[in-house]
């Protein structure tokens, strides 16, 4: 009797949560962007090196977590576009400028969204550290520092702590900028990711950690608990 | 919304040397409304075993009250306080009474045992003890706690950078949860005295 009245519910979803943690921390002249590259369905690993990491521009990192399948897409779109902006301008894209594009990126897709959790960091048109953090929908901020997906309420609470970031309702509107050194900032991310490797189970593996600074791009990695 | 999420609530108990520590937020909300900022969730229950519960606040009420009645029992009957371990072993059996119609409570505990080895542990709604040797948390802010204690703990630690440690911990764990906060409620116990401290933080 009651399974008529009942709304009608799909038995398969276009959707699944590959899960991992992403971080971005903004400095004076340098920008952090960390994830892990453990990606999971259910409790089940695919694979301990994924890079959930993808260079947008010279100055502009993107790291996701989410559906992979859909953030593989999205990177796609956002790379597309920059070629034709580079093709158009004869320049590079600014990072404030990629931060507007993503976000009108996924509020295009408003009405079946890209079930991706993304923080895009770089240096912005000063070379200041600038981390922009989205919701799946396209809802952005520029902030100091960042975390998303799986194991971003267990890291959050600490960077508040570490990094103390000016509210945004504060008057004179103060500097989202960290006063940390670049070598402190990558400790500071290596902490977090072993504390909420220690927690999460679908963070761990391996950490991949991209810096950017006046002199470039570099990349580091740092093992991380396999189980 | 679930029915532990209600009033909302952190709770978290850390192990130091020869010391415990045990802290709670001071919020108690109706849903998304605030209605006192000076809620006790923490309960002392001997000298050297304080119990924390989490969770709606009418059954942490009822089961506080419950436990000092039992432990009144234990005392006149053994004429001696309760171990820690043996108090925790009780709150299982009286959660678990209730298998099928539980109490909505996470509780936290914490004593010093024999020779005061500090002791701690918690329990889901039905009774299942998990036992640690560095922090224990519960509560709406639980994930939360859960990263910053992993973050900022060491073992070993004397009574004052505990306390320093337990209440960063709390802060910046209830900063990040609508549900919990106003301030904070931190006892630090070692085997010659207990210190309550109150922490102002956000008020909101």
């Amino acid at each position: 009797l009651a399974s008529t009245m009942t709304k009608q519910q799909a038995n398969w979803s276009p959707y699944d949560n590959n899960g991992g943690t992403c971080v971005a921390i903004a400095g004076a002249d340098y920008c952090v962007i960390a994830a892990d590259t453990r990606m999971s369905t259910g409790y089940s690993i695919l694979t301990r090196d994924y890079s959930k990491i993808c260079k947008l521009a010279d100055k502009c990192v993107m790291a996701s977590s989410g559906f992979q399948a859909d953030v593989k897409a999205l990177q796609k779109v956002l790379s597309a576009r920059h070629l034709i902006y580079q093709h158009q301008h004869n320049k590079q894209m600014s990072c404030p400028a990629m931060g507007q594009l993503l976000s009108n990126t996924l509020y295009y897709k408003r009405f079946f969204p890209y079930y991706s959790f993304n923080v895009l960091g770089g240096l912005d048109t000063e070379g200041k550290g600038c981390v922009y953090t989205y919701d799946a929908v396209g809802s952005y901020e520029r902030v100091g520092y960042s975390s998303q997906g799986s194991g971003a309420t267990l890291i959050t609470p600490f960077l508040d702590n570490q990094l103390k970031s000016p509210s945004p309702l504060l008057l004179p509107a103060k500097d989202a900028v960290t006063p940390l050194s670049e070598t402190e900032a990558i400790d500071l991310v290596k902490t977090c990711f072993a504390s909420a490797t220690e927690r999460d189970i679908y963070t761990g593996d391996k950490l991949e950690i991209v810096v950017l600074n006046a002199d470039g791009i570099r990349r580091e990695y740092m093992e991380l608990r396999k189980d | 919304m679930s029915i532990f999420e209600y009033n909302g609530s952190a709770l978290v108990a850390m192990v130091g040397k020869n010391c415990f520590a045990i802290a709670s937020d001071r919020r108690l909300g109706v849903q998304l409304q605030t209605v006192a900022t000076d809620f006790q969730r923490i309960f002392k229950i001997h000298d050297k075993l304080f119990v924390g519960l989490s969770g709606l606040a009418t059954d942490a009420q009822t089961l506080y009250q419950r436990l000092v009645f039992r432990h009144k029992l234990y005392q006149l009957r053994e004429e001696r306080d309760m171990k820690p371990e043996t108090f925790a072993s009780l709150v299982s059996a009286i959660l678990y009474e209730k298998r099928f119609g539980p109490y909505f409570c996470q509780p936290v505990i914490a004593g010093l045992g024999d020779e005061d080895k500090p002791f701690i542990c918690t329990m889901d709604s039905i009774g299942a003890k998990e036992l640690a040797k560095d922090f224990v948390v519960a509560g709406t802010a639980s994930e939360s706690l859960y990263g910053a204690c992993e973050s900022m703990f060491k073992p070993d630690m004397e009574p004052e950078e505990l306390f320093e440690t337990i209440s960063q911990a709390l802060l910046s764990s209830v900063d990040r949860d609508c549900l919990s906060g106003w301030g904070g409620h931190v006892y630090v116990v070692t085997p010659t005295e207990v210190t309550e401290r109150i922490l102002k933080g956000r008020m909101d």
